[in-house]
């Protein structure tokens, strides 16, 4: 009889603690999403004033061009080559930026603001996102989730590498 | 996004009582986001209820118990437990602020208790690691529930990267500048002065270091007078000075804000020769604002709140003669002393309240994208779901 209560508590114990972890695990996933959505609702933004700037009076035909390919192919980047491709914008936009706050126009001073508002925005969205992706990662490494397949078929997050410089 | 009017609740880990500087960043935070709107409700401990502000909730008799080398007066068991768990389910909230979530308190409850957009901010800087690595284990899973995390230095990232192996976006803490620019220079406070404030009987905050110094200094500058400003009992400090350097000092006890601001801007220099337990160092962001000459000991928060001796000098911490060596340069040089304080004002507005409570908000509406209003987590174990559904739920 005595075995039996061990066994059953024993049982529940562990039980309990699986739900804890599922539990948590399924936070962190969902910390993941929610945050990958924030970076990339700033980083289309962000290529949406490119393409304006590019459009604008104050830029020149060649870093124009520059300008509008990057923002382009930051736009329609697949997941895996999105970083590089932020990455190529983000370059683009500091050649740009140099230059650009020197002659740039009265109406285009606030697009730059924004633009200047909005790298800042996207420096920390993209700490708090890689800090979600990093602390999910470590939790999945526990052997009692991978054992017991409480990820279940979510994919593993995955690592951006962002420039931070964007302006 | 900006317009949108806000539920805030924040948590205060401390006794709302006892001054200090997570209190104070709380409160200050508090009434700068019910300027901008914002509904905003503060969950503290508190002795007695009489004095508290009408947006704070008291959680209860704070209890006094050493931890992290300081007394604490914290606040933690199951009927804090329960308060906590009140105060989220009737706040409804849209997003909680919790302070300090990684010490044994009710940030640390309210992060288990709750669900869906949690900020927290650390404020300390810990020292013992041993302790951390013990307890990092049980902060983990409440600690990773926040979906961001704000440091008010670099130092305070550093111990959460360390320890908890977590990053966070550094947001200085804030102050309100204007006050401290607008002190009026006091005549009784001019001439050769060295100003000092805080509770001078702590010896982390490093009066000692500047007794010591004295002897040096008033060797060089004769009509040099010392004034220190701050609660604590004068007596015992002036037995343990030199009869003849007596005379130079000069205890103003407690003092206002608005005394503060013009004894800032009185003063020839501000010296904090904190020796130590100092994460952010607010008073410096005060005492540049005001446009004094600041002369701070090399400890890490200083020396990067001071850009590393950019906007202040700097000393070498517990060393009295390199304090001297400081200050008799800086006293001779009053071209210096007015680069340094100019520098230092101008640096100054970026502690300033509208611009710190812009960069904290920001991060509250990077939170907020795609969760849900703050509900008890228990209310979403499935189990609960099932039972709630019957009818009877507290």
């Amino acid at each position: 009889m005595k075995t039996t209560l061990a066994v059953v508590l024993v049982l529940l114990t562990v039980l309990w603690y699986l739900s804890f972890l599922a539990t948590r695990l399924d936070r962190l996933h969902h910390r993941v999403e929610t945050s990958w959505a924030n970076l990339d609702g700033l980083l289309q933004r962000r290529a949406a004033i490119a393409l304006e700037i590019a459009r604008s009076q104050s830029c020149d035909p060649a870093s124009s061009l520059l300008l509008t390919s990057a923002a382009y192919q930051a736009r329609e980047a697949s997941v895996q080559e999105r970083s590089s491709a932020e990455m190529a914008l983000s370059g683009a936009l500091g050649l740009l930026i140099i230059d650009g706050q020197i002659h740039a126009h009265d109406s285009e001073q606030s697009l730059f603001q924004e633009l200047k508002l909005l790298s800042a925005k996207i420096r920390i969205a993209i700490a708090i996102h890689t800090d979600a992706v990093s602390s999910t990662q470590m939790v999945r490494r526990k052997s009692a989730i991978r054992f017991f397949r409480l990820a279940g078929t979510a994919p593993l997050p995955v690592t951006y590498e962002f420039e931070f410089d964007a302006l | 996004m900006l317009t949108k009017k806000l539920r805030i609740g924040i948590v205060c880990p401390y006794g709302w009582d006892t001054p200090g500087g997570v209190q104070n960043h709380v409160r200050d935070l508090a009434e700068f986001l019910m300027s901008a709107g914002h509904d905003v409700s503060v969950l503290a401990p508190a002795i007695d209820d009489a004095h508290l502000p009408a947006y704070v909730v008291n959680a209860g008799k704070p209890i006094s118990i050493p931890y992290n080398g300081a007394v604490a007066r914290i606040l933690f068991g199951p009927i804090a437990f329960a308060r906590v768990r009140q105060w989220i389910a009737a706040g409804d909230f849209d997003i909680l602020h919790l302070h300090e979530p990684a010490i044994p308190s009710i940030s640390l409850l309210a992060c288990w208790a709750a669900e869906g957009a949690m900020v927290g901010t650390f404020h300390a800087a810990a020292k013992h690691q041993k302790v951390i690595y013990a307890i990092g284990p049980i902060l983990e899973p409440a600690i990773e529930k926040l979906s961001a995390r704000i440091a008010v230095s670099e130092a305070a990232r550093l111990t959460l990267t360390n320890h908890l192996e977590t990053d966070a976006v550094v947001i200085p803490n804030g102050i309100y500048a204007k006050r401290y620019a607008n002190g009026e220079p006091q005549e009784k406070w001019s001439g050769n002065t060295i100003g000092f404030i805080g509770r001078f009987e702590e010896p982390r905050k490093g009066l000692q270091v500047l007794l010591a110094a004295l002897p040096i200094i008033a060797r060089f500058a004769p009509d040099v007078r010392v004034l220190v400003a701050g609660p604590g009992d004068p007596k015992e400090v002036e037995e343990s000075i030199d009869p003849q350097l007596r005379h130079r000092f000069e205890f103003l006890g407690r003092i206002s804000e608005k005394e503060k601001a013009d004894f800032m801007s009185s003063v020839t220099l501000y010296v904090a020769p904190n020796t130590g337990g100092e994460s952010f160092g607010i008073i410096l962001a005060e005492a540049l604002a005001s446009g004094a000459c600041v002369v701070a000991s090399d400890i890490p928060a200083f020396d990067s709140l001071l850009g590393g001796g950019e906007f202040g000098a700097l000393f070498e911490s517990e060393n009295p003669s390199d304090l001297a060596k400081v200050v008799i340069e800086l006293l001779r040089d009053s071209d210096k002393r007015a680069g340094l304080s100019g520098k230092g004002r101008e640096h100054a507005q970026i502690f300033d309240w509208d611009v710190v409570a812009e960069q904290i908000f920001s991060i509250y509406e990077m939170a907020l994208v795609g969760a849900q209003e703050i509900t008890l987590s228990s209310e979403n174990r499935p189990w609960n779901r099932l039972l709630s559904r019957d009818g009877d739920k507290k």
